[in-house]
Order: structure tokens, then sequence, then C-alpha cells
């Protein structure tokens, strides 16, 4: 994927960063911060108590524009787009012929004919590829990645925090909806996303920006936070939030309803890529399939470990952690659909041992509301 | 910063402390720090026979799995149990309450083949 040759981007909160004493790693080729001084226990506490900041600058940003948008993107992705209000947003994933996934999304519809395409750093040339591979009539896009920050502020405390710094409402915002404002008098892009399991929005903003809006979210600062928050908080609040994370949950051979993702796949849609191949495998119905399992002990699982059904190996491990939500050792794991109900029993090999898991239903933490 | 003296230390972050023919094992404050929050920590087992540099086990952060290295010879003789319970000690105390575990030495010689604490700091100024 990233050569270590490759020169490494950054941010412009890069800067930040370092002056916050994070531990930078290189992640869809920008150096970003894995995790700040106080640990991904501190960070991870912070967004479930109060909030956390998240640099995310490194997605890539795709701008659509024009009156085929709608229609272009319905043929290309899993769930519908052309049904988006303005002002709204909408999970989605694009897949190949075989019914895998290129790649999971969100569409932002700014108004009737402008959106933005929030796509993963690390497809990020692969899906522009694929884009600019099916041009559409009425359809300009776009390529942002790296020109425009992405801040997320996650947790009870978010919309208290920005309210104070934000034109618009943001308290009546509801749940995945967007809008075009201004943050500290700078026009930006606020949105009701996330990828925590918190409430919390996502704000786009003009790079030059970047450091001045971060610093003041950081100002607040109450008993839990916010703190600045790294991709490793970020990573253990969307598995315990059941999120699937592409290249774990879902990867070009893992597809949508393999990652139990069922409710964005509209195959009442006329035709899109991957459908026919989707539709089968529904209809057969014995897919290996995602599942969640939490283990018994204290040893954690990795992404990687063999999962075994009656003694024999039949799948493994996806992604693995302390959830400390929870106090439990829990996981994703690709298994066959007969071991896959809730209450199942599974064990995983952990250098060389088994140790007993048990199917759970997703998502592993759901906020209180 | 010095590396606490009267112990030594070898390049896999781990130290050892000397008593008689009785030698405690931990791993370093920059091998914590380095690692974060740890999680788990997998000992070898009492009575386990253990060579020099051997891979003895592992300590996991939430993110990550670490091999841990064994830094002199010996039989195991003592475990830390109070890790299995409270394995973020390691981090707190890298030094003191977060040992690993105690040997009875097998070859006094292989002291030679560690690290003195300025040795040691030089080693992790360059990393």
């Amino acid at each position: 994927m990233i050569g270590s040759d490759e020169t490494m981007r950054r941010t412009a909160l890069w800067e930040a960063h370092r002056a916050l004493g994070a531990r930078l790693v290189p992640f869809g080729g920008f150096e970003m911060p894995v995790q700040y001084g106080g640990g991904i226990l501190q960070e991870h506490d912070a967004v479930r108590k109060a909030a956390g900041v998240f640099d995310l600058s490194h997605m890539a940003q795709f701008e659509l524009r024009g009156p085929g948008v709608g229609a272009w993107a319905e043929a290309l992705t899993v769930n519908t787009v052309a049904t988006i209000k303005p002002g709204g947003a909408r999970y989605n994933i694009f897949c190949n012929a075989a019914g895998g996934a290129l790649d999971d999304v969100i569409f932002y519809r700014l108004d009737g004919e402008r959106w933005l395409l929030v796509v993963n750093a690390a497809n990020a040339a692969k899906m522009w590829a694929h884009l600019t591979a099916h041009p559409g009539d009425g359809v300009e896009l776009t390529n942002r990645h790296g020109e425009r920050a992405l801040i997320a502020i996650q947790g009870p405390k978010a919309a208290e925090i920005l309210s104070g710094f934000v034109a618009a409402d943001i308290a009546a915002m509801k749940y995945y909806t967007c809008l075009e404002t201004t943050v500290r008098g700078v026009p930006a892009i606020v949105a009701r996303t996330g990828y925590t399991g918190e409430d919390g929005f996502e704000i786009f903003v003009d790079s030059d920006y970047a450091t001045n809006l971060w610093d003041a979210l950081l100002a607040v600062r109450g008993p839990h936070g916010p703190y600045p928050c790294g991709l490793g908080a970020r990573d253990v609040l969307r598995l315990e939030a059941g999120m699937p994370l592409y290249g774990h949950e879902m990867t070009e051979e893992i597809g949508p309803i393999q990652a139990q993702l069922n409710w964005a796949v509209k195959l009442s849609k006329p035709a899109f890529i991957g459908k026919d191949a989707l539709a089968a495998q529904v209809a057969a119905g014995d897919f290996s399939r995602i599942v969640g399992i939490v283990l018994d002990g204290k040893v954690p699982a990795r992404a990687g470990y063999p999962v075994l059904v009656d003694g024999h190996v039949a799948g493994e491990v996806r992604s693995g952690s302390l959830a400390p939500s929870l106090g439990k050792n829990i996981a994703t794991a690709l298994v066959p659909a007969a071991a896959a109900s809730v209450g199942a029993s599974l064990g995983v090999e952990i250098r060389g041992t088994i140790h007993p898991a048990t199917v759970v239903a997703l998502p592993f933490y759901k906020r209180a509301t | 910063m010095a590396q606490p003296a009267g112990l030594l230390y070898s390049k896999d972050h781990e130290w050892v402390k000397i008593d008689g023919d009785i030698a405690t094992v931990g791993i370093t404050d920059y091998a914590q720090a380095s690692l974060g929050d740890i999680v788990y920590v997998e000992l070898p087992r009492m009575g386990a026979v253990l060579t020099q540099f051997g891979n003895i086990g592992v300590v996991e952060s939430v993110k990550a799995v670490s091999d841990l290295f064994n830094p002199i010879g010996g039989e195991v003789v003592e475990i830390n149990t109070g890790l299995e319970a409270d394995p973020a000690l390691l981090n707190r105390e890298p030094f003191e309450g977060g040992w690993l575990f105690k040997l009875k030495l097998a070859d006094a010689g292989e002291q030679s083949n560690l690290l003195s604490p300025d040795s040691y700091e030089a080693l992790i100024a360059e990393a």
C-alpha cells in the first residue's frame, strides 16, 4: 500500500499534534496521530463521558456537483442517494461487480446540486479512479483530498462545546444532517455525523483555520476533556459501537451483506454495480458473515487470529481489542452462517491456546439516550 | 533522563536486578511509554527454564501485541501475580511494583551480555 520511500503527507494540524505530544504514524498516506500523551484509555473515556476532538483531515473529500449526481451515484452504490434531501447525509458503500466492497463512504447533500463525498484515506486513489472511470451526465467531480481540514468533536458534551463557536443552531440538528454555516466567523460545513457511537459533529473547514478551531475546541476544558484523540481511540470507539472499518469488516472480498449491513443495501433499486452478486448471496443465504464476539478471560483477540467452530478452524478475527466501556475483550469475526447466531460458542486461537468466546448482538456498546 | 542505577538492561528494553543468584526482571520506563496503556501481560510459568534473549511472553496494549524477551537465563521462581488483576501497574511503576518475574540464575556470566544504565540510556537516545 504505502511504500516506506513514499513521502508522508501532513494535515494542517501536524504542528498542533506534535506540540500535544502525539505519536505520529503513517496512515492512508498521511502522518497521523495514533495517540497523544495521556493514552488511548484516557482518550476513549473522554469521548464516552465528555468529548474528544479528532483530526480527520486525511480522509478524502470529493466535491460532486450537478443535477445528475443523485441518479449517477445510485447506479454506483448499494444505498439510495437521490432521495437525500438538501442538508441530509447518508452512509453508503461502493461495490465491485462481485459484490465485494470498494469503500464505505458518506454522501452529504449541501443543496440541490452540491454534494460532498467523504471516502477513506486508504482508498482515496482507488475511489477517485473508480468515480472518474464512471462519468455521469450532469456530474462534475473535484478531488479535494488533503485541501480542506476535517475536525470531529464527539461525545455527550460535543453539542454544548461546539455551540459556542457556530453561528447556526447546531443543537437542533438531527443525526446525519449537515449545514453550511460559519465557525468562529469562518465558512464551514457542520455535520452531525461520527464514528464513535456517541453524539457528535464533523466540521469541514479551510485548512488555514484548522489550528485556530482545534485550539479553541481544546481550550474548553472540563473534568473529562475535551481531549485530543488519535486513531487508536477512534478504532476502539468504533469497534465498541459495532461500526465497520474498511479493510477489516469490509474488503473487496467481504461485501456489505457479509458485513451484516443489509439495512444499507437496497436491492429494490433497479440496478447498481454488485447488485446481482449481492442478491444471489442473500438468496443463497449460506455466506460467511461478520459477527461480534465477546471472549472469556483477559487475553485480547487480534485481527487475523483463527476462529474455531466445533474445534475446527472455520473463520478469523477481523478486529479485536479490550473494550474499556465493557471491561471485556471484544472482537469481530468472519464465521460461517451456521456459527453466526447470537449465543453461539466459538473458540479463538491465541498463541496456540483456544480461548472460548460467544457471539453477541452488535453493537457492543450503545449510548444511553 | 537517567536510567535507574544498579540495574542491567537489554536491547529489547527489559531490565534485570541481580541479588545473589536471583534476578528480578521487568520492562523499562521507555518500553512502557512506547507500548501505551497495557491491558494484558502473559508471563512464563513457575518452574519454566528460560534462555537468555528467548521469547517468553507478550505484553499487550490496547492496540498492539509486543513480544517479551528474557534478558537473562534461569528458572522462574516467582511471578508478579499482581499484574494479572492490574496490568497497568507496568505503566505506573515499571521499575518497582511492575516487575514481571524472578529467576534463579543459570549462568551469572550472561550479565556481560547486558547493558549498563549509561549504555542503555545511549541506546534509547538514538531511537
